[in-house]
């Protein structure tokens, strides 16, 4: 097999794992802090997407100077589905709040895919802005411009939610919510609003990822599920409250896909990943990289 | 400054309190004493917020307390160090200071305030940057108070502070809260340790299945016949 | 007690006997048709509630038992295998699947999120890989179609649905079913009291497979085209749920008044808003776990509670729960 072809699959696996990290933080987050799993994030991603998409055809607003405003929209509707849904799973036992969520979820998740195909068609949508199709070819491997953009944005992303949590006052507020509640509660953190910011915060995330998708690959209604999914792998294969463990997670993900489409079969890329994930859920439940902090 | 009438409360249909009333004076030290289960717990988690009573009231500083939610009480002064201490362990040791002055009122004085605790604790000062997770059984419960004071108490609850140290240790850590309490900290001790508690105390109660059944100066306690017998062998 | 369980026996025996008489009262193949599709979502919900419902272990890729149960009974009745015979594989190859994540997930007692995310992410590799082997259509032989009875249908799903809920009253009513209640409701104080949680699971799970599986063949018999992987799309992972909920999940009559519920009213939506009656659904499931959780059931109790309580003296004010943060610790 010539190097080159074995240097690009290695090259995409990276673009996309780092897409796949972006999107696995966002539900790390919100199941790290609220123990609510929440299996509609692929679906909110989509909707990340579907924003930017709007915001292109409709106005012509460049998909990346966009993000924010997608963001925005994700903060919105996060608002929404937590303050109506999820606020009301927030008092119940660990047990109890994951297994409801994740009921609540995936009936979230077929409202949004179906609202979606009524909005925009089950036809795939990309956002192609003049730049599109520049690719970057370093040593015969070709690199499109907005996927190293994506990515770059991706780490960008990534590095502020850690100095954010380190470094703030709100995000060491988040992290020992995280830990311990009702500690956290006796520290005068108002545990409530830190749930709600942390919910808010994961959808923003997926809008932000949803957009990237958008731009680089593409968007489709029933790809919800797919992505809840490669979240959900990454998040087993990283740990949950390490965002390092995230996105190496996501890039081992990417890449792995990426060689079994080379050497397997493009049919099984997405197969792969699954089984990983299995064989991790089985061997190490805490993930391969599990920080589960303290 | 704190004074509860006639508490009920508890979990779901189990009914643990049965109109507790307790009061602490300002800058005084009162230890709440009695056997597992007695309701010594709920009592702490009712002042401090973290559970509601069914009847009664609870004030402090003059304010009804019982619709305030947790963190709110917290704000105005009252700061519990949970049974364990429950320090959060994947962080350092100052950031779990830091997170104990997380209140508005504190935080503009965190620096003089985190000071004063490294003054009390000089440990904690030589671990800040450990991740609170490695320090030994008394270090955290240390860190536990020191952390509670950060969040400048006007009130501090105190949950088995000495529970599975070694008694060195405990005596260590009560000489700190009389120290603390000098310092114009009222306290409220919860204690099984029921001689040194009272020993330290300048009032006492004694609960029993969720009722108060003695009330008394420390020492008229420990010289108390029943308590005597039940507690102190 | 016994006067009523006689009647409920006897009003069952009825209507099984009315449902096989149908077909006779000249009823329109149209009718016939959507009975069966009941039958087969009252399958499909039954074997769902037995892992889900009574051993409280979510299982969101019930797909994967439902597909493999198609796609052998089909295999096996295109390849001239007796229907019978076709019909005990279309639940054992299911049930043999399950064991492959069943064992290593229970016996390392997996926190109950990661099987519910493992069965999804199991269907989900079943989907993709049967949709990459066999990327076709699937047809009944050419001699069923050409002369299709929906008469011996009929009668053969009636059949099958009748021993699903047999099987799941049976399983309930036994000391089996009680120990699957005590480890869903606290696996630890269920353990203590001798239950062997991980042996209860496994048998659930097992149970789980095999009748959805069995209702797979069910519909690969009735059905005379379809994508392969059809059988494997997440709606038959999601769907079985949303019945079991709306019905009264956790109950023997839950899934088969959900399973109902659930045909009539999509029926009703097809017709009046078309597509958009994937989103009513999915906001009734949302509202049916949030405020509902017994799902019609509960709320037909509640309603009775509620006309007795009116004829009754006025019952005492419930105990009030304590608001605020009252939560055991994470």
């Amino acid at each position: 097999m010539p190097t080159t072809m074995v240097a690009q699959s290695l090259a995409s696996g990276i673009l996309v794992g780092a897409l796949y990290g972006l999107a696995a933080v966002g539900l790390s987050l919100v199941f790290g802090v609220t123990k609510i799993l929440n299996v509609s994030h692929g679906e909110l991603l989509m909707l990340g997407g579907y924003t930017s998409f709007w915001l292109f055809t409709l106005f012509g607003v460049d998909p990346f100077a966009g993000i924010p405003l997608s963001m925005f929209a994700l903060v919105i509707i996060g608002l929404i589905v937590y303050q109506l849904l999820f606020s009301r799973l927030i008092k119940l036992p660990t047990e109890d709040k994951i297994r409801t969520s994740l009921l609540v979820g995936f009936g979230l998740g077929l409202m949004l895919q179906n609202i979606a195909l009524r909005l925009w068609t089950a036809d795939n949508r990309g956002i192609t802005p003049s730049y599109a199709g520049a690719v970057l070819t370093v040593l015969g491997v070709r690199l499109p411009y907005v996927r190293v953009a994506s990515l770059v944005i991706a780490f960008v992303f990534l590095l502020a939610l850690q100095l954010f949590l380190q470094k703030t006052y709100t995000g060491k507020a988040i992290r020992a919510t995280a830990q311990d509640w009702e500690a956290a509660t006796l520290m005068g953190i108002n545990v409530h609003r830190v749930y709600l910011l942390s919910f808010v915060l994961g959808t923003a995330l997926a809008g932000a990822a949803g957009t990237l998708v958008a731009v680089g690959y593409s968007v489709e209604p029933v790809m919800g599920l797919h992505w809840t999914l490669k979240a959900l792998i990454v998040l087993v294969m990283g740990g949950i409250g390490s965002i390092a463990g995230t996105l190496i997670g996501g890039l081992i993900l990417g890449v792995t896909e990426s060689a079994a489409a080379v050497w397997i079969s493009g049919n099984y890329r997405h197969v792969v990943g699954l089984a990983i994930f299995i064989l991790v859920l089985l061997i190490r439940p805490q993930g391969l990289f599990g920080a589960k902090e303290g | 400054m704190l004074e509860l009438e006639g508490v009920n409360a508890g979990y779901k249909d189990l009914q643990v309190l049965w109109g507790v009333s307790l009061r602490v004076g300002e800058g005084e030290l009162v230890a709440l004493v009695g056997p597992n289960g007695a309701g010594k717990t709920t009592t702490l988690r009712i002042i401090s917020g973290l559970l509601k009573p069914t009847a009664g009231s609870v004030r402090f500083l003059g304010r009804q307390l019982d619709k305030e939610p947790a963190h709110r009480i917290v704000e105005m002064g009252i700061v519990q160090v949970p049974e364990g201490g429950r320090v959060f362990t994947g962080m350092s040791v100052q950031e779990n200071l830091e997170l104990g002055a997380f209140t508005a009122r504190a935080r503009k004085e965190k620096e003089q305030t985190m000071k004063w605790v490294y003054q009390l604790f000089p440990r904690l000062e030589e671990r800040r940057h450990q991740r609170a997770g490695t320090l030994s059984g008394g270090e955290r419960q240390m860190l536990a108070i020191g952390r509670a004071l950060m969040a400048k108490p006007r009130l501090l609850l105190l949950d088995e502070p000495s529970f599975g140290l070694a008694p060195i240790l405990v005596e260590q850590i009560f000489e700190m809260i009389a120290e603390i309490n000098r310092q114009g900290v009222a306290v409220l001790l919860v204690e099984q340790n029921v001689r040194a508690a009272l020993e330290l105390a300048q009032r006492a109660y004694v609960i029993e299945n969720g009722r108060i059944v003695g009330e008394g100066s420390g020492d008229a306690l420990l010289s108390f016949e029943s308590v005597r017998s039940a507690y102190l062998g | 007690m016994t006067i009523k369980k006689g009647i409920s026996l006897a009003l069952l025996v009825i209507g099984v006997v009315a449902l096989g008489l149908v077909p006779r009262m000249g009823a329109s193949e149209s009718l016939l048709n959507l009975l069966i599709l009941m039958f087969i979502y009252t399958m499909l919900a039954t074997s769902w509630n037995i892992l889900g419902g009574y051993t409280g272990q979510v299982n969101l890729g019930h797909a994967a038992f439902f597909g493999l149960g198609t796609l052998t009974a089909r295999m096996l009745y295109t390849g001239g295998c007796p229907l019978p015979l076709a019909f005990l594989v279309a639940g054992v190859v299911p049930v043999v699947f399950s064991m492959l994540i069943g064992v290593p997930a229970f016996r390392l007692r997996l926190r109950g999120d990661y099987f519910t995310i493992g069965t999804l992410a199991l269907s989900q590799i079943l989907y993709i890989t049967i949709g990459n082997v066999l990327p076709k259509i699937t047809y009944l032989p050419m001699a069923d179609i050409q002369n299709y009875q929906i008469l011996p249908r009929y009668y053969i799903i009636l059949a099958l649905t009748v021993f699903t809920i047999g099987v799941a009253y049976a399983l309930v009513k036994s000391r089996l079913g009680l120990g699957l209640v005590a480890v869903r409701e606290n696996e630890d104080a269920a353990e203590s009291l001798g239950v062997n949680a991980f042996a209860h699971k496994l048998l659930a799970l097992a149970v789980s497979a095999f009748l959805g599986g069995l209702t797979g063949g069910a519909y690969a018999y009735y059905q005379p085209s379809y994508y392969f992987n059809y059988t494997f799309s997440p709606p038959w992972s999601l769907e079985p749920v949303t019945m079991t909920f709306i019905g009264g999940v956790g109950t023997v009559h839950g899934p088969v008044i959900g399973a109902i519920f659930f045909v009539l009213l999509k029926e009703w939506l097809v017709l009046r808003v078309g597509e958009y009656h994937l989103i009513i659904f999915g906001v009734l499931f949302i509202l049916v776990v949030l405020f509902l959780p017994g799902g019609l059931v509960e709320a037909w109790e509640r309603i009775r509670r509620l006309v007795a309580r009116r004829t009754t003296v006025k019952a005492t004010a419930p105990t009030a729960c304590a608001g605020g943060n009252n939560l055991p610790g994470n």
